[in-house]
């Protein structure tokens, strides 16, 4: 059985579109798609007193004048995962000082786009014969379920154990607490009960996948740079920020395969005991789609490749 | 637009943190200040005695200095990954030029250990002993077996510097910058503030305490020993001299390239790296300038000929008996004798150069970490330490790999090898990423790349500036090149061939991976196929 294993796309169209293609080229049986779904930045479109419109995107002002040129930017922002909003002068003022405004509109941009995605899939995915598991992550707010629940390709893995040939997938996608209060994370000592209550419906724990979306904490899947109060990062400190309810639930039941995301740049694979523990990266702000393809024979790990497409 | 139009929601996400003072640290640390200085100045100018020290590092500087932080810095700063120039080729050339082109960088940073150990003892601690009184001690340390066993205890300690972790490599980092610095510039501080006739009566009156050759005598010496040896001391510099010297003086600008592997931590990245190389180019250059008029004006221009032509070949000079040699910090000695100052020039020296081969430790194991992830190595290759973080097997590799071929460069000890290593980069690193530069404009499968580049818009004639930098720096890789081929004598082919053969068994090992791989069902090709977005 060949999986195909990606992470944290965080909206970019880029990377989506590449990701249905690739189940093809790829040759998978199932393919595993686990969040963060949603993105970050919402990008307004300001309208120019002479025509044309003005805004920043990645770190500099933009100008665009004709709409060829506009329909060029929102591509790009699409490509890199944000969103794109038309304003006038005064509707830009007004959402700047309304932080419910900028929630509702993120909300709705968000599910719009996963929305689309989902179309697109059910389109693409139709009569292929693929399965398709889909999960949300810590950024992602709690309505992305619903939306994946109602795809009739996609399958919502979210918090339920699952069937992947012959192995039980157990998938989570709450993570432990990070310093931008996402909307699913917990302290640990909460999340350790939580996992314990997912781990229990599955039946043979030694043949099974964990897909937690926090990677385990103390290994090289984990490491992110230190950061300062402003939430700045330190030059060249790394520290562990993974999950130590994941570690401990993984040395406890020793899964064959513990698959995760969240910390985009700890790209790798390392042993725990009996456990292949992997975390493909993730690149998606570029449009490039990092992911791994795993070979799965007779209950074991036979090899592996870690993708960047 | 006096407002950051942009609207962010609570999700994880880092704020980029690094400014251009810290990517130009990072370009200055690869730079390696006084090793540098003393390559161009000590062994440029054994090769290329007639050239000018002031003209060829401006010359290269307006060559190098411009197309070299345009090239990384926009390709840096459109790619803004940490991974350095294997991000750019494999995306812009293909995957097999990338994977080809890291075969060979990876060889070039073993060889930097076998050749930058062995200047951590000659010159570093040579410098150090005969500026303390110890050089009864150099016969020994320059020994085979002293030099074999105190490179052997250079490349540990570079080991050692790396196996603890990226926090303990951080602070010592700090430490040997600030004591590099510090050391250089105390040294040019010194001839600086000193004239002419000082140093001659310095020379003269160190003569008389050592019953060495005073000033002109050592001046006769040295030109009848250049006679002897098929050159000429001579009273002007020339041209091709000049062109050849800046060939040797090309490490203070191509090593900036470092800025490459902190692309994806620093504040505005389109700014950042373009400045950070620029300024870490443009320091070293006006060290280096100031470093040339404090020779010529304090020591004379022919005397810092002849005393570099002497350093450089390493053979000593007949009648010649101060305990440390003739390289710009032995010039600079000459007029400060107190013991705290000569350490801190030497322990410079020492600090540059060791660092220098940490380096090594931090970029081998990560080339490998890139192969074993992309399956064209081991899977061990991706093993990495529980407790430091740190790729401790692949360490151990490069540890054994440099000391068997400390052996060969013990024994031949040779200062022209970092000739080899740079010309191997020139190939491997730095050639194949300015034809990516220049293709970067135009490749179709990096189009989305291009168009969200911040220096899209730049041209000049309608050419893209990335463009025109490309085929600057291969102009200015390409002069490097012929110069480090073809005009070094006796020194010639066996490293040659021995690249040739590097990249037949890059090629060789690609392909046996691929085979290998196949077996087991993966396809390595799907490392880094191209996947459709529409």
């Amino acid at each position: 059985m060949r999986i195909f294993f990606v992470s944290d796309i965080h909206a970019s169209n880029h990377c989506y579109r590449k990701y249905l293609n690739a189940l093809k080229i790829y040759k998978v049986d199932v393919g595993i798609l686990l969040g963060d779904l949603t993105g970050k930045l919402l990008i307004p479109l300001v309208e120019k007193a002479g025509g044309g419109w003005e805004t920043n995107f990645l770190g500099r002002p933009v100008e665009v004048n004709t709409q060829e040129e506009l329909a060029s930017l929102k591509k790009t922002i699409e490509m890199v995962g944000y969103y794109w909003i038309h304003l006038t002068p005064d509707e830009f003022n007004a959402m700047s000082s309304s932080p419910q405004k900028q929630d509702s509109i993120f909300k709705r941009l968000a599910l719009e786009r996963l929305t689309e995605w989902m179309a697109l899939a059910d389109e693409r995915l139709k009569d292929t014969g693929l399965k398709v598991y889909m999960a949300a992550g810590n950024d992602d707010i709690f309505e992305v379920d619903n939306i994946i629940q109602n795809s009739s390709t996609m399958v919502n893995c979210n918090d339920q154990v699952v069937m992947v040939g012959d192995h039980e997938m157990a998938t989570f996608s709450w993570t432990n607490p990070t310093p931008w209060d996402t909307p699913r994370e917990k302290p640990d000592e909460e999340l350790e009960p939580m996992l314990e209550v997912l781990i229990s419906k599955i039946k043979n724990k030694e043949k099974s996948i964990f897909n937690f979306h926090a990677p385990p904490h103390g290994f090289a899947l984990d490491l992110a740079p230190q950061l300062s109060k402003d939430l700045i990062q330190a030059v060249d400190r790394k520290i562990h920020v993974g999950s130590l309810s994941v570690t401990k639930m993984i040395k406890k039941y020793q899964p064959f395969l513990s698959l995760h995301g969240h910390i985009h740049e700890s790209r790798g694979i390392q042993k725990m005991g009996k456990t292949t523990m992997i975390n493909p990266g993730s690149e998606y702000s570029e449009g490039v789609l990092r992911g791994v393809v795993l070979e799965i024979e007779k209950g074991k790990l036979k090899d592996y490749i870690f993708t960047s497409g | 637009m006096a407002t950051e139009k942009v609207f962010a929601r609570k999700a994880s996400g880092l704020v980029r943190g690094l400014s251009m003072v810290d990517a130009f640290g990072v370009g200055l640390m690869n730079i390696g200040l006084s090793p540098s200085m003393f390559f161009m100045i000590s062994v440029g100018l054994l090769i290329y005695p007639g050239g000018n020290l002031i003209i060829a590092a401006i010359l290269g500087f307006l060559l190098g200095g411009i197309s070299f932080p345009l090239v990384w810095g926009i390709l840096g700063g459109s790619m803004p990954r940490s991974g350095g120039e294997y991000v750019y080729n494999s995306r812009i050339i293909s995957p097999l030029v990338a994977a080809a082109e890291s075969f060979g960088n990876a060889f070039a940073w073993v060889l930097w250990i076998c050749t930058l150990a062995p200047y951590v003892v000659n010159p570093g601690l040579t410098m150090l002993f005969g500026f303390l009184g110890l050089d009864y001690l150099n016969e020994y340390v320059t020994s085979f077996w002293g030099l074999f066993l105190l490179s052997s205890l250079v490349n540990l300690l570079g080991f050692l510097l790396l196996a603890f972790g990226m926090k303990f490599y951080a602070k010592a980092q700090r430490v040997a910058m600030a004591i590099g610095l510090l050391g250089t510039v105390v040294c040019l501080l010194v001839l600086t503030f000193s004239s002419h006739e000082i140093f001659v009566s310095s020379w003269n009156a160190l003569a008389a305490k050592y019953s060495s050759l005073d000033y002109n005598a050592f001046l006769t010496a040295a030109s009848q020993a250049m006679t002897d040896a098929g050159a000429v001391l001579p009273t002007t510099w020339n041209w091709p001299d000049t062109i050849g010297l800046m060939i040797a003086g090309s490490w203070l600008i191509i090593y900036s390239y470092a800025v490459a592997f902190i692309a994806g931590e620093v504040k505005r990245p389109d700014k950042t790296l373009l400045g950070g190389s620029f300024f870490a180019c443009l320091i070293p250059t006006i060290i280096m300038v100031w470093c040339g008029i404090v020779l010529y004006r304090t020591v004379g221009y022919d005397f810092t000929v002849a005393a570099s032509y002497v350093d450089g070949a390493g053979a000593g000079l007949a009648g010649y008996t101060f305990p440390w040699s003739t390289h710009f910090m032995g010039l600079a000695a000459i007029l400060n004798q107190n013991p705290i100052v000569l350490g801190l020039f030497a322990i410079s020296f020492i600090a540059f150069s060791v660092w220098f081969v940490a380096m090594s430790y931090l970029a081998f194991p990560r080339i490998l970490f890139a192969w074993g992830m992309d399956r064209i190595g081991p899977k061990w290759f991706t093993d990495i330490n529980y407790h430091t973080a740190t790729p401790i097997k692949t360490m151990a590799l490069l540890f054994v790999i440099g000391e068997i071929l400390l052996v060969p460069f013990c024994y031949y000890n040779d200062f022209r090898a970092g000739f080899v290593v740079t010309t191997l980069e020139i190939v491997s690193v730095f050639g194949v990423t300015a034809v990516a530069a220049v293709m970067f404009a135009y490749r179709k499968k990096v189009k989305n790349i291009w168009d969200a580049s911040p220096y899209k818009n730049w041209k000049i004639l309608g050419i893209p500036v990335i463009t025109l930098a490309g085929i600057l720096n291969l102009i200015y890789l390409t002069i490097l090149f012929y110069g480090f081929f073809f005009t070094i004598e006796g020194f010639q082919w066996w490293p040659y061939i021995t690249f040739a053969i590097i990249w037949l068994l890059g090629i060789a090992w690609y392909f046996f991976w691929k085979r290998r791989n196949r077996k087991t069902g993966i396809d390595v090709d799907m490392a880094f196929g191209e996947l459709p977005p529409d």
